[in-house]
């Protein structure tokens, strides 16, 4: 009988499903069959703990008595959107605070998950219905109504690795990279990514459950810059970036040992998010999916030295990951901008949770868009009409 | 015995060829670990000698007779290990190895290793890193 969703959530409800972590399950691909495989486990957890830029917080705080329709939204001197009705607004991780650029959006998430009181200022023009001008006071995650994390594009499927061709260090989201192409930097964690293990979408989509910051999230679209039209290798996976996801989760249940703000030096503020995705071993041909290996993942190292960064040459993770790489005849050190090691535990962790009976697989509510490309954005005459 | 110095010399010491008579004269081994010598404007090197004692003590000396600057490594780097996420990100430019990834890919800090070239500091999106 062909496996399906509700056949696999009734196992985990009677705690006899198998659950590897995608690490595991390429391990296992090597001495035994993809049928075997098909046959054997019921679901495979994936992960990633990288920094990701678009990400942010959605914040209600409640409203102020005589009501304000706030403006000018500061949390600890970072600014969050006004756009939104009376005392909605959102933050997001990139933002700066106006007093410290090493500070933003990303530290006022992280710092109102672990639990600490921020400064919130804002103004209001002072309407009929909402008559205050000015509140200045302090809120944390439990006098806040909702306070949960939307990240419109998070799990890149894969991406593009960095070098330096030029004579001077670059500080760069892909890290510091020396000059003369003495180094490569990666940020992927290979076959153990969530999207490289589904390579075209079969059962990750909207509605998809998932592992978000230490809490039960959701997918909820595709992600932004979401592209179908990316070159693929013999194995179906895409070499450079290409699917993306946008997800959403209660921060109010999350640990910050999954979501972490991060300062690139030069660049800005970003954030590590953890990212867990199940993936139901459906048939032979998920199983297949699931088999791949870091060998089997490639990628392009780009010049970031140069106009459009144009890659030098194409590579793959077993490659990446081993430290070394050769460029132009060179030796150079390679190095991870995802923690590998802290991807592995979401993966484990993610493992338990669906062992244990707290964690059910979730048939997608729609599938993503099959021929997404990207755009890219270019002075223009306004169109006449 | 082996110890780190800072050497600090001025244009006309360019071009006396320290590190061979360092070798010859007083059998101490030198291990460069950081340089910048350009003729006309001096230098300065980071070095690590290894010796026995004495001869040490006698290299240092004939340094200090020569003109040249010898001043211990005081700096060290200070890291709050217990933030460390493991993202790796300061292992790009540690080319001393003293910052390097074990095969559980946790970070591994060996500070015999670190030359204490501050690039970490910056290339750490923690901060956790600081000179002191």
């Amino acid at each position: 009988m062909p496996k399906t969703i509700g056949s696999i959530n009734e196992k985990i409800k009677n705690g006899s499903s198998v659950v590897v972590t995608a690490q595991q399950f390429t391990q296992m691909a090597k001495s035994k069959s993809l049928e075997e495989l098909a046959e054997e486990v019921d679901v495979v957890t994936t992960a990633t703990f990288g920094p990701m830029c678009s990400s942010g917080a959605v914040i209600n705080f409640g409203h102020w008595e005589p009501g304000i329709r706030m403006e000018e939204i500061e949390l600890n001197g970072v600014n969050c959107y006004e756009g939104l009705a009376a005392v909605d607004s959102y933050i997001g991780a990139t933002a700066e605070s106006r007093y410290d650029c090493t500070y933003g959006g990303a530290n006022v998430i992280e710092d109102l998950v672990t639990g600490k009181d921020l400064h919130l200022r804002a103004r209001g023009k002072g309407t009929d219905c909402y008559p205050t001008k000015e509140i200045d006071t302090w809120i944390n995650k439990d006098t806040v109504n909702e306070f949960y994390l939307f990240n419109p594009r998070n799990g890149y499927q894969n991406y593009n690795a960095a070098t330096n061709s030029t004579d001077s260090i670059m500080y760069t989201y892909m890290g510091c990279l020396l000059p003369h192409n003495n180094n490569v930097t990666y940020s992927t964690s290979g076959e153990l990514s969530p999207l490289l293990n589904d390579p075209f979408f079969r059962t990750i989509g909207i509605g998809t459950r998932i592992f978000l910051g230490g809490a039960q999230g959701y997918v909820v679209w595709n992600g932004t810059q979401f592209n179908t039209m990316q070159n693929r290798n013999d194995k179906g996976v895409p070499i450079g970036s290409a699917g993306t996801l946008a997800v959403i989760g209660d921060a109010k249940q999350m640990d910050t040992r999954y979501l972490k703000a991060a300062y690139y030096y030069k660049y800005g503020v970003s954030m590590f998010v953890g990212l867990g995705v199940p993936i139901p071993v459906l048939d032979v041909d998920m199983a297949q999916h699931l088999a791949i290996s870091n060998q089997e993942i490639e990628t392009e190292v780009c010049d970031y030295g140069r106009k459009g960064h144009p890659a030098i040459l194409r590579t793959n993770y077993a490659q990446l990951q081993s430290g070394f790489l050769e460029i132009n005849g060179e030796k150079v050190r390679t190095a991870p901008m995802a923690s590998l090691n802290r991807a592995r535990e979401i993966a484990e962790l993610l493992k338990q949770w669906i062992c244990k009976g707290e964690f059910f697989l979730t048939e997608p509510v729609a599938k993503f868009p099959k021929d997404s490309s990207v755009k890219t954005m270019t002075q223009r005459q306004r169109d006449t009409q | 015995m082996k110890k780190r110095f800072t050497l600090r010399f001025a244009p006309n010491l360019v071009n006396q060829p320290l590190v061979s008579k360092l070798v010859r004269s007083y059998d101490v081994e030198i291990n460069i670990l950081n340089g910048d010598v350009s003729s006309g404007k001096g230098g300065m090197l980071v070095v690590e000698l290894e010796g026995k004692p004495d001869n040490l003590k006698e290299a240092e000396k004939w340094l200090k007779d020569i003109g040249v600057v010898v001043s211990p490594m005081s700096k060290d780097l200070i890291f709050d290990s217990e933030k460390c996420i493991d993202c790796g990100a300061c292992t790009a430019v540690c080319n001393s190895g003293a910052l390097s990834l074990d095969r559980d890919w946790k970070l591994v800090y060996d500070s015999d290793k670190c030359v204490v070239c501050a690039l970490c500091v910056h290339a750490c999106p923690l901060k956790l890193f600081t000179i002191a």
